[in-house]
């Protein structure tokens, strides 16, 4: 089977790899840069298994773009040129947006060879680094890669020290800083033209060059590499920009919040006798929805919960058009009253049908006096029609009304308020939020605290 | 020839150890390394060396500790502090205690090197 059959793991992959590298033939750039294409990892013969770099290049650049942290692609490489190309050191710089400079991020090599991890880092202004910046590019040979043995050969070229001083002083400075950290090649990995690491390589142990085919491909697994590195910090700053909007997001629903319950304190407060109302219904909207959550009808909203609670923090908002001394009778309201009291619904979906983040609750606010019969008000809406949010707030409205005290008759206790909501399940109320409240009642999640709620009254 | 300067580098990172050897060993410095303050202590009065790189943050042992005890075995020695801190406090505390430079990792060789050559000069 060939491993391009299915996409593989990485650890399969790097396995595959491995071995293929294991099983090569004693001259190592032969067999890993050998021109010849045979199929994938065995030779025409089928005897033993090869590796040709094409292969291995297929297989990096599928892995590469598999990546989400390019570090373990940047070892996987340093550790494959380290251990089958027999040089006495590799590393690898990577740009770091915080520091502003090329950070040695892996290295490998002989004790002293190797550069400790974390411990230098090369400034954009760095002679090594600029090299590679346009300007420069006469410096860099036209494979891309910097190589000491070119910079030691312009050195020793007596027209450059005489006519080009400061070429030959630049030059000079390439070699210091190669010098340094022991550079034989300097491979750039660029992505769009920014120069986001560089491959640095130390000499062969053999005390060989490095072929034109080894260059060649170094220069293609370092813009492979850098292509995988672009992706994943493309990945990171959009992960980053999903935390950002998730906040911002949590930050502005907690301002609807506020908004809602600010509007809904001033309505409380202009009619004493339903003082704490809105806060009440709200709390038993909440716990029956708990129980409709899967529903539907719930499913239909955006988002059900949400919407709820500002539908039933401003179910009542209206009421700031009735005027006080129908809000404030102490007694029974004639008809005519009762009539300016039954605007309220229709007032309050007009005081938030232009509000942008309130409006969506417009259409709750207005049903929630609406009955499930169709005799309710405004609009006579009937059983379905009517938005389950305001089926729910007519419910846990009802329940808090039979349980408060009223000018006009003391509150019943919480056996009767159930009882007269079963009783009007199918008629005022829609059966399943009927049920849904019961359900929470039995849970528990339906608390009245009724002796602090009538003292607290006048 | 006595142009070898005597370094002593303290790190609890071998590979760091290492890496500074070998790279002032090529600069005419005489290198010694310790993993750790006792390794540190005891170098710092048998070898007498004229310049120390202290890594601050090392498992089991505190280089601003290690600073004062080298300080106490020799007022004149100079220590350049080396660490990834960035920590104002003790970075204070350091040049309280004497220290004569503070370089932070991942550091630029070449300023490692201007911040020995300075110290040095002014010996």
């Amino acid at each position: 089977m060939t491993p391009q059959k299915k996409a593989p793991s990485w650890e399969k992959l790097q396995k595959w790899f491995l071995d293929q590298l294991a099983t090569r033939p004693k001259d190592a750039s032969a067999a890993v840069l050998g021109t010849e294409v045979a199929g994938p990892g065995i030779d025409a013969a089928g005897s033993l298994p090869r590796l040709n770099y094409q292969i291995f290049l297929e297989a990096a650049s599928r892995t590469m773009i598999r990546f989400k942290k390019p570090e373990h692609l940047i070892k996987m490489i340093v550790r494959t040129i380290d251990e089958q190309l027999k040089v006495a050191h590799t590393a690898v710089l990577l740009y770091k947006e915080d520091k502003s400079s090329y950070i040695l991020i892996d290295s490998k090599g002989e004790g002293g060879r190797k550069i400790p991890v974390g411990f230098i880092r090369l400034t954009s202004d760095n002679p090594l680094i600029d090299v590679f910046s346009e300007k420069h590019s006469y410096l860099v040979s036209e494979t891309g890669i910097l190589n000491y043995e070119d910079v030691v050969a312009s050195l020793r070229n007596r027209d450059i020290l005489e006519r080009q001083p400061d070429l030959y002083d630049q030059l000079l400075a390439i070699k210091r800083q190669m010098d340094q950290i022991r550079a034989s090649l300097c491979v750039p990995c660029y992505f769009k033209r920014e120069l986001l690491g560089v491959l640095i390589l130390g000499e062969k142990l053999s005390g060989e060059g490095f072929s034109r085919e080894e260059m060649g491909f170094f220069v293609t697994l370092a813009n492979d590499a850098a292509m995988a590195i672009a992706n994943a910090q493309l990945i990171e700053r959009l992960q980053q920009k999903v935390e950002e909007v998730n906040d911002l997001y949590l930050k502005e629903h907690s301002v609807f919040i506020h908004t809602a319950i600010a509007l809904a304190a001033a309505i409380d407060a202009r009619d004493p006798y339903t003082h704490g109302h809105t806060e009440r219904v709200t709390t038993y909207c909440l716990s029956i929805a708990k129980e409709l959550v899967g529903i539907p009808d719930a499913a239909n909203y955006k988002n059900f919960l949400e919407t709820l609670h500002i539908a039933a923090l401003l179910h009542d908002v209206g009421k700031i058009g009735i005027p006080d001394h129908i809000l404030n009778k102490n007694g029974r309201l004639t008809p005519e009253e009762y009539e300016e009291i039954k605007k309220h619904s229709a007032i309050g979906a007009t005081i938030l049908y232009p509000i942008k983040e309130l409006g969506g609750v417009a259409k709750e606010v207005r049903a929630h006096q609406e009955r499930y019969d169709g005799s309710g008000y405004p609009d006579g809406l009937k059983g379905g029609d009517i938005p389950l949010i305001a089926r729910i707030i007519a419910v846990a409205d009802a329940f808090d009304a039979i349980t408060s005290n009223r000018p006009y008759r003391p509150r019943r206790d919480i056996n009767e308020a159930i009882q007269e909501i079963k009783r009007n399940s199918g008629t005022q109320f829609d059966p399943i939020v009927v049920s849904a409240f019961l359900l929470a009642y039995e849970k528990g999640n339906i608390l009245v605290n009724g002796d602090i709620r009538g003292d607290t009254l006048k | 020839m006595s142009s070898f300067r005597k370094l002593l580098i303290v790190d609890d990172e071998q590979d760091v150890c290492d890496f500074v050897k070998s790279f002032f060993a090529e600069r005419n410095f005489q290198v010694f390394a310790a993993l750790n303050a006792e390794e540190a202590l005891t170098i710092a009065k048998s070898e007498k060396p004229e310049i120390v790189l202290l890594d601050i943050k090392m498992k089991g042992m505190d280089g601003v500790a290690v600073l004062k005890h080298m300080k106490d075995i020799d007022r004149n020695l100079k220590v350049i502090m080396v660490t990834a801190l960035e920590d104002q406090d003790t970075i204070y505390e350091a040049y309280r205690l004497g220290a004569c430079d503070y370089i932070t990792k991942p550091l630029v060789l070449d300023h490692l090197v201007q911040s020995i050559e300075k110290n040095l000069k002014a010996v």
